[in-house]
This record gives structure tokens, sequence and C-alpha cells, in this order.
């Protein structure tokens, strides 16, 4: 031992100038620093102090936002990585706190999000212990990451800080824990450097392009009479929306967008002719089945949009452009898989398509919306009800913000509304929980996306349902003076499973009745300026004061109790079976 | 119509990466008749999993590139039948 204390000693005292000492806790903050990082959303406790307290001498380079529960920590960094395109940064203590924050993760890991989340762990010896605050981690997230690490010598800090970086924002984004144990976040270490991670062995996050798939897309495309394009979230991740455009342009093909593929192509766009999906526009959904070349990009044939596979597409070629190769034929097969980023594929294929018109096809789209239109639409944007509709709520938003805000959106039928008439114009500004459908998702994600683009109004639309299970966020609104717009479409209802026991349960309204609180006090009392809206002819007004006060506002309006959302694919039909009315129904 | 599949990963030799293997076949119910795990004889930061499972082609053509999508898998790659199953389990000398 004295031989080894004193060898050290040799070591530390051998050097001219002896370098600075620097903890785990500082050498991880000194990576998200070098990573870009500048703000990031947590929660502290036990086992996360010492990074907590380095972090309280890092408050000018590291704006840390204090949220009120993990989950809220998640949603608001993937609320901020959605509209900025950077990472979202998330840190939670061990445990329950780590647990918390799993409903994001799998969120994150669905909808494509690229979020580093930072666990605190107990010290390396307690591990498996069952000690205080302890849980599996890594175990418990493997299913809902696209990668996690386990660090527990301060020493591996900056390499697999790099790496988890690298891995979460490459290829298809995702989610990446790292679980750092308290002793290493403790240890003193005396060689910190930083080198951002450029590979990881056995990952390759961009395939070569095969430029044979590419020619081959491009023949069957030239050949097509009624070409169709079906714009996913892959070309907001790989900002591909002008080589998008270009190529729909040249051969003019029609464009229709799935829930997160929505705003990489501007609404009024003269080929954009809807949105897919369930609760999607008539035309997009029953043309689907009539098209002779569906040409995919950056989507993954999400069941929400196919209906029954059975019947979907059958009578078309299908070109898939995707990044990830895992959904090329998990649902659809392809004639033409395309193995690429959808910016590269793109480049590559439009001096290969030829100039076309195709007029007759473009037809049975306009005459599909005015169908619509005639059965749906117009009863939703000018109601002959009593009650007010979330339709008009989302239609006047539209109107007043001539669709320039960030729509932020819950999850049920509000979102389905929202999306069907939100006039998009640029990339970036839907953020909604798509594939995992989580609801508590918007009044979060509305907080990372307000202060990721704080040039940009952001309107978060949510259910009276969704807006109570992470409603303590307000109080992180009131604490740092988040101008975040909300809008509560109150029905007292969970109104998407209302809707469906009503058509196709015999109207057993079971457990879907809500007694709300008054959300006017509610609001209040986090300090946050609010108003109620029952009748239409305070609407108008009513959004002018949330949009033009300055800061939070938020608005509830009370909305008809039992609306239903049209058109709809119900559970096992195809897209060609899509609804536009139920008897006995109102719109 | 199942069948046999010998499927051979090769993978860095993580703390859970067994974990994750078996997580992807377990979410898509594949049956796992056998299997055995490995690190590298020459470099014990690399390893492996090789096994036996029963499924339907289109399945395990899936599985292969949902294996192959983990960050640390370096291939996976699958063969009909027990055969080849048997004899990498021979030559790892692994009972």
């Amino acid at each position: 031992m004295d031989a080894l204390l004193t060898k050290n000693k040799k070591l530390t005292t051998s050097t001219a100038e002896p370098k600075k000492q620097i903890s785990g806790s500082e050498a991880l903050l000194r990576c998200l620093v070098a990573e870009g990082v500048d703000t990031l959303f947590g929660y502290p406790g036990g086992a996360i102090m010492p990074v907590y307290d380095a972090l309280y001498s890092y408050s000018d380079q590291l704006k840390h936002i204090l949220v009120r529960h993990e989950q809220g920590a998640i949603h608001a960094a993937q609320g901020y990585a959605r509209v900025s395109g950077k990472m979202g940064v998330a840190m939670a203590t061990s445990g329950p706190g780590a647990a918390n924050l799993v409903t994001g993760l799998a969120d994150a890991l669905i909808d494509s999000t690229p979020v580093v989340c930072i666990t605190g762990q107990v010290a390396e010896h307690l591990l498996g212990t069952d000690a205080f605050q302890e849980m599996d981690v890594i175990n418990t997230t493997l299913p809902v990451t696209k990668w996690n690490v386990q660090i527990s010598k301060a020493g591996d800090i900056a390499e697999q800080v790099a790496k988890a970086f690298y891995i979460s924002r490459s290829g298809r984004p995702g989610p990446v824990v790292i679980d750092i144990t308290k002793n290493a976040q403790f240890e003193m270490i005396d060689d910190f450097s930083y080198e951002v991670c450029k590979s990881v062995r056995t990952y390759s996050p961009k395939p070569i392009l095969d430029h044979s798939t590419v020619e081959e897309a491009a023949d069957i495309i030239n050949a097509a009479k009624r070409p169709y394009i079906l714009c996913g979230q892959g070309v907001l991740l790989s900002n591909a929306q002008d080589e998008l455009l270009a190529v729909a342009e040249k051969a003019n093909i029609p464009i229709a967008s799935t829930l997160l593929g929505l705003s990489a192509v501007p609404v009024n766009h003269s080929l954009y002719v809807g949105y897919l999906g369930m609760h999607g526009n008539y035309g997009p959904n029953i043309l689907t089945n009539e098209c002779d070349v569906l040409i995919a990009v950056g989507m993954r044939f999400d069941d929400r949009v196919t209906g029954n596979v059975n019947k979907y597409a059958k009578q078309a070629k299908v070109i898939h452009i995707e990044l990830d190769k895992a959904e090329i034929n998990k649902i659809i097969t392809a004639d033409v898989a395309v193995h690429a980023d959808a910016k590269e594929a793109l480049t590559a294929l439009l001096p290969l398509i030829a100039v076309n018109k195709h007029h007759d096809w473009f037809q049975k789209f306009r005459e599909a919306e005015r169908k619509e239109h005639e059965k749906v639409i117009q009863f939703d944007i000018y109601p002959v009800t009593e009650s007010l509709k979330m339709s008009e709520v989302v239609f006047e938003l539209a109107e007043q913000t001539k669709g320039e805000a960030i729509l932020v959106t819950d999850v049920g039928q509000h979102q389905m509304v929202a999306s069907r008439y939100y006039p998009f114009k640029h990339p970036r500004t839907n953020v909604t929980s798509g594939g995992a459908g989580t609801m508590g998702f918007a009044l979060p994600a509305a907080i990372g996306a307000a202060l990721a683009q704080p040039e940009k109004q952001v309107v978060a639309i949510i259910g009276d349902g969704g807006f109570q299970m992470t409603v303590q966020e307000l109080g992180t609104i009131m604490q740092y003076n988040i101008p975040v717009k909300i809008i509560i479409l109150n029905n007292n209802f969970l109104g998407m499973v209302r809707q469906w026991q009503q058509l196709f349960f015999e109207s057993r309204y079971s457990f879907t009745e809500m007694a709300n609180p008054d959300f006017i006090k509610l609001s209040e009392a986090y300090k946050i300026p609010a108003l109620k809206v029952e009748h239409r002819s305070r609407l108008n007004a009513a959004i002018h004061n949330l949009l033009n006060i300055p800061g939070p506002f938020l608005l509830e309006v009370v909305v008809e109790k039992e609306q239903n959302v049209f058109p709809m694919v119900p559970t096992g039909a195809g897209v060609a079976e899509i609804l536009l009315e139920a008897h006995g129904t109102r719109h | 119509m199942k069948k046999d599949y010998t499927i051979e990963v090769s993978a860095d030799n993580n703390f859970s990466v067994l974990n994750r293997i078996i997580n992807v076949l377990n979410r898509r119910r594949v049956r796992i008749k056998q299997l055995v795990a490995h690190e590298d004889e020459h470099d014990f930061r690399k390893g492996g999993a090789t096994m036996l499972l029963h499924t339907t082609p289109e399945l395990i053509e899936k599985v292969k590139h949902q294996l192959e999508k983990l960050i640390e898998v370096e291939s996976a790659n699958y063969y009909e039948g027990s055969e080849v199953y048997m004899e990498l389990k021979n030559n790892q000398r692994v009972a």
C-alpha cells in the first residue's frame, strides 16, 4: 500500500503544472456543453445530486428547467427537439425518477425523436442490492430506447456521452438513456477531454444508396397514370421538404401526409391533397386504393394509416423510400425498396423523373374533397348546432394565426380535429404524439417547443382528459413565465373513447364522463391568466386575447359534449371503407 | 408454415446485449428452441448468440432486420433447419 501511495504521489508531483481535477458530474456537464446543449429539463433527487451540485456552477451555460414531474421533463425535451431539430435533454434521479421517464421514452422511440435522458443511479457497490431508489434502469428502458448505457466510472463519461448523442441523433433518431452511478458522479478525474463520436463499430446509420433501386423507382413513376405520394415524418427528419416538392411538381403527383408528416408540405400547396389515416381526409384514404403507384417516403405504414392491411393498396405498385431497413416490408411489401435517407433518395430521383401531368387523377381528389366538404367539413366549420364545436375553434385559431403558429396537440378527438383543420405552413410546426398516443403529452411538449422557438407563437390544444394528466406543468410555465398559449377543448368526456363506445359498443359510456375542476381558477392559482368561453359569439375575441396578451394564457372552450370526429375508418375496415357519417349521428 | 431456423447473431459483448436480442424475439413472439451465447475467444469485447428458432419464413426475415437494428448487433444471419445450429454449437464447445 505504501509503495502504491508513493507511486501515486510521484505521478501527481512529477508534472510541472498539475491538471485541475474535475468530478464525473462536471465532466458530464462539459460533455453537454461540448454537444451544443443549452437547455435541459429535469427534476433532482438523491442519486443525481452530485450532477445538480455541479450544475449550480454551470447555470450560465446550461439553462435547467425545473419541471414538476419527470414525464414533463421528457415530453418537454421532445417538444424542444421536434421543433428545433436539436437534441432534447432530460435529467432525472434513480428509481421512480427514471421510471417516470418511460412513457416519454416509448413516445420518443416510436416517433423518432432525438432525446438523451440522464438518470442518476445508486453507487456501483449497491447495484442489485435493492438499495433505496434503486431500479434496474437499463432493463426497464431497454425496450423503449434506441440505446442505453450504464456508466460506473467517471473516466468513461466522455466517451459514452459522445456515443449516446451520436446514436440518438444519427440515422433514424431516437431516445437514449445514460444511467450514471453516484460514485461515478463523485469520482475525480484529471484527464478530461471530449471528442465528438463519429462512428460506432456495429452501427450503420446511413445506408449506401443503391442507385439501381432509384432507377427502378423512376421507371415505375414515369409509367404511372395515378401516382400518389405519402409523406411521412422521415421527410422532415432529413429536411427533404424541397426535394419532395421538386419531385412531386415535376411529375405532377398528389401528396398526402401522415399525422407526423404534417407541416412538411404547406397545406395550401396545389399538390397537397390532405391528411391520411383513421380520421384523415376522405380522398387521401379512398384513393389509396385507386392509385397505380404508391410512393411512400419516410413513413412506416402505421396501422392508423393502413387500416386493414389486407385491403390496402392491393392494386398499386409500392415504392418505399425509407432509412430504417427494419421498416421495409414490415407491414406492406414494397415492389421497389429504396433504402436511403429521404433527401438523398429524392435528390437522386429528381433528374430521372419525367415531366408529367395527371389532370384526371387530381380531379378524383377534388371530387372526393367536395363530397367530404358537403358531408363533414361545412358542418364542422360553420356548425348549425347551438354548442361550440372543436373544429370551429381550430378554424378560428387558424384564421387568427394564419397558420404561422407551432401547434402542439395532445391525444384524442381534438388532436384529429386540429390535424385536419390547422393550415400548417412551415416545417416542424406540428408537434403531437403519434405512434404512442400519449395523453398528457401536449402541455409539457409545448413548454419545450416554446423554449426552443421563442420567436414563434406556440399553441397547445388539449382535451380536458389529457390536460389533467400533466396539469402540474402549469407550475413550470408559471415559474419561467413560458409563453405557452393553452386551449382546453372541454367536453367533460374522454371524447374519442366515448365516440367508439357510441359507435361500436351500443352507447354504453363506461367510465368516460368526467367531472372536471374549475380550469380557470386552477390556471389563476398558477398565476396564468385564463378565460372560459361557452358561446360562439365570444370565441373570436377570446382567441384574440389568447394570442395577444403577452405571456402564457389559458383558454377553456366548452364544446359540444357528444361531437363525433368524421371521417372515420373503423377498426378492421379498409381505407376505402372510410365513413363520412354514422346513422343517427349528428355532425 | 413454421419451420426451424438457426440464427447467428454477432454483437458487441456489452451488458444487456443478450436481453436486447431476446427482447426482439419476445416482442415478435418467436419461439426459441435452443440458445447458446458466448464471448469471442480472442476478443472479450465481442460476442454473440446462436439460436434455434421456430417461426415462419416471413417473420425470420423481419426479425433479422430488427436484430440488426440493435446498436450493438453487427450482423444476424439465418439458415433453414437445425443442422447449422448443431454444428455451431459443437464448434463453440458449449453444452
